[in-house]
């Protein structure tokens, strides 16, 4: 319980040194509106994945996703090949991108199903089976559109996504912000949430206490199959096109991000809060290190030691005198923990 | 240890809000910030690259010139590296795009910024306002296979690979390979357009199967950087150096051992370090609001006389002469 504190408040030191430094290097130019607003846009795409794996791990049983990236270029080439096909970008931008946005959600969300019924009906490990459905995503978006980018356009409505600022902050961050408070609400006051925790903590038990486990599943994954639609949405607003092999690095990314911010690789605790800050983290090093002009093998190296550093705070009680007024504090999440 | 924690989390908060909350107005940079982004970094053919852009820099102390790229070749990785340079303020950036298309957005958006966008290796991108070509693709083409049929005599059996049937230089070279061989009618494609996924073991396993299926072949044309290393591999070990002919992209420093066995007869290439100094010898005509004309000087070997046209967008397409066809004989003058 005390964990979670320490988690949170370690990220947000990680967050504020890592702004600190770039302040102090760039003289200034780090901290300018428009690198914060760069950096702002950049974020969900991988913050979203992330959350995408941050559930997937909840739900235990070696739970985690590996076609978040390759289900959300699916979705962006898909929905452009199909909307494109009936409606043109040129004379009906409005309709071309509702419907551009809606085909991503939908191609996610039935990407995110099949994972769900694939590991829940047929008791394929996760891993496996993700890898799988990654494969599978990653081909039929090659076959899709012939292995070419498929260009999306910038119509009025995607490309205020993509570019746009409400009171200063990029649309797509603000988007972003709004999806991980619907996830964090979601696991915190619905019954789905407590039971997707308490099956991640104990799958035996929560079988023999009646839980929906099937449906607890599929539901995970469709929303991180939905998740990863809306990051295909995000991709081809920011892009102008679409491509089946963008962001290949993203997998190992999101789950360096997920497992940084706290989450369980065992499955049963996972806080959306952390998982934002993490990918926040690690977007403001990797845009200090470019900004130092510095090798990304660097980053790569820095990383690792950020990496490194979290493990260690979840190892030690390092909670215990980091934040010794939040003790008292309930927790947000029940976590009981299972009898080993 | 609880408060002197306690404490050092508060100031850093308190440090990094109070920065954050300080708009940073961007230093004035004296001298202008030409910025080179390459496909992946670490690797022989950008190492090249970065001694071009360092000899720039000496060159021209009144501009400030640096190389990066992203370590894993990921074309997000890239993109994240352009937006960050972006925003960090650049006054041109030299972008060789691991995918052109990926870069549409962000290359928009920071030449609406005032930013000078020159690319290399992408003469389909719509957003930039030159690409600098080391040559014509149908001329290279032309040329490799020109020189694969005066090694065969002129008549035989011959293959092309390529690294994917999706690269679209690669596809341009073979393609311009094919017409040039039609004007010798004793000359005969056999299985062409075999994707080597710029895999050298992949490519000797395919070069083996062909040479069994055709023992009768001649010539082999190949398109990716480590095709001639797999290919000339499998010719060496069959013992067939010097009586079938390999001419195909490569650089010279991998490629000596088979050139010297004779299993390659002839590399063709471009050298990135003159591509780098010609990309920033544009972006500074550029930032300097001179024209870039047809025939002009870059001042750059390769780049003495460049053929400009109109490019598929707004920019200019500016093709060099900087083919290279080296062999056995003159290899050595380009050693990297």
């Amino acid at each position: 319980m005390q964990k979670t504190g320490a988690q949170l408040a370690m990220l947000l030191v990680i967050n504020g040194l890592l702004l600190v430094a770039g302040g102090l290097i760039s003289s200034g130019s780090f901290l300018s509106i428009f690198n914060l607003q760069s950096m702002a846009s950049q974020v969900p795409e991988i913050g979203l994945l992330a959350i995408g794996v941050m559930l997937a791990m909840c739900a235990g049983n070696g739970g985690i996703d590996l076609s978040g990236i390759a289900l959300a270029n699916l979705s962006g080439v898909l929905s452009a090949v199909i909307v494109s096909s009936f409606l043109s970008v040129t004379e009906s931008g409005a309709a071309f991108s509702l419907a551009f946005i809606a085909g991503a959600l939908l191609v996610g969300l039935a990407g995110g199903v099949i994972n769900g019924l694939l590991i829940s009906r047929l008791n394929i490990t996760p891993i496996l089976c993700t890898l799988g459905t990654q494969m599978a995503f990653m081909g039929l978006a090659v076959v899709v559109s012939g292995g070419k980018a498929v260009t999306v356009g910038s119509p009025a409505l995607l490309s205020s996504i993509g570019n746009d600022m409400v009171a200063a902050v990029p649309i797509s961050f603000l988007v972003f912000m709004l999806v991980a408070g619907v996830v964090a609400a979601l696991l915190k006051f619905t019954p789905y949430g407590l039971w997707l925790m308490l099956m991640g903590t104990n799958p035996k038990a929560a079988v023999y206490a009646g839980f929906p486990r099937n449906g607890v599943i599929v539901a995970t994954y469709a929303i991180s199959g939905t998740l990863s639609g809306l990051v295909g949405v995000i991709i081809a607003a920011r892009n102008v096109n679409v491509k089946f092999d963008y962001g290949s690095s993203y997998l190992l990314i999101a789950i360096l991000i997920a497992v940084m911010a706290g989450v369980k690789p065992e499955g049963g605790y996972g806080r959306v809060v952390c998982v934002v800050l993490s990918a926040v983290a690690l977007q403001l090093m990797s845009s200090l290190l470019n900004f130092g002009g510095l090798s990304n093998f660097v980053r790569d190296f820095a990383w690792g030691l950020l990496l490194l550093a979290f493990l260690a705070v979840g190892r030690f009680d390092i909670a215990g005198f980091l934040s010794p007024g939040r003790r008292a504090q309930t927790p947000s999440v029940p976590v009981p923990q299972a009898p080993k | 240890m609880k408060s002197f924690s306690k404490k050092v989390l508060a100031g850093t908060t308190v440090a990094a809000v109070a920065l954050a909350g300080s708009i940073g107005v961007l230093a004035a940079q004296e001298k202008p910030v030409i910025a080179t982004v390459v496909k992946i970094s670490g690797i022989p053919w950008f190492d090249r690259m970065n001694t071009g852009v360092e000899a720039y820099q000496q060159a021209n102390p009144d501009v400030v010139a640096s190389q990066s790229g992203p370590a894993t070749a990921d074309s997000a990785q890239q993109l994240q590296i352009v937006n960050d340079l972006v925003a960090k303020g650049v006054n041109a950036l030299a972008v060789v795009p691991m995918d052109p298309a990926v870069l549409e957005g962000t290359f928009q958006r920071a030449m609406d910024r005032g930013i000078v966008v020159v690319t290399h290796e992408a003469d389909n991108q719509m957003n930039t306002l030159a690409d600098v070509e080391a040559f014509d693709n149908a001329d290279y083409g032309a040329a490799l296979n020109e020189r694969l049929a005066e090694c065969m005599g002129k008549e035989g059996k011959w293959t092309t690979f390529v690294g994917s049937l999706g690269s679209r230089t690669h596809m341009q070279w073979v393609g311009a390979g094919e017409e040039n061989a039609k004007k010798y009618p004793g000359m005969e494609l056999v299985d062409p357009n075999n994707e080597s996924f710029d895999d050298a073991n992949a490519t000797y396993e395919k070069a083996k199967e062909i040479l069994r299926k055709h023992p009768d072949i001649k010539g082999f044309q190949t398109s990716a950087g480590n095709d001639v290393l797999g290919v000339g591999r499998a010719i060496d070990e069959a013992g067939l150096s010097g009586k079938v002919c390999l001419v195909g992209t490569g650089l010279p420093n991998p490629s000596a051992d088979l050139l010297e066995s004779g299993a390659i007869t002839a590399i063709g290439f471009w050298d990135p370090q003159k591509a780098g100094m010609a990309m920033n010898a544009v972006a500074k005509l550029l930032l300097e609001k001179k024209e870039v004309t047809d025939g002009m000087d870059l001042g750059v070997e390769g780049y003495n006389k460049v053929s400009v046209r109109q490019g598929p967008g707004k920019g200019l397409l500016i093709l060099g002469n900087g083919m290279v066809l080296a062999d056995k004989a003159t290899y050595k003058e380009h050693l990297f």
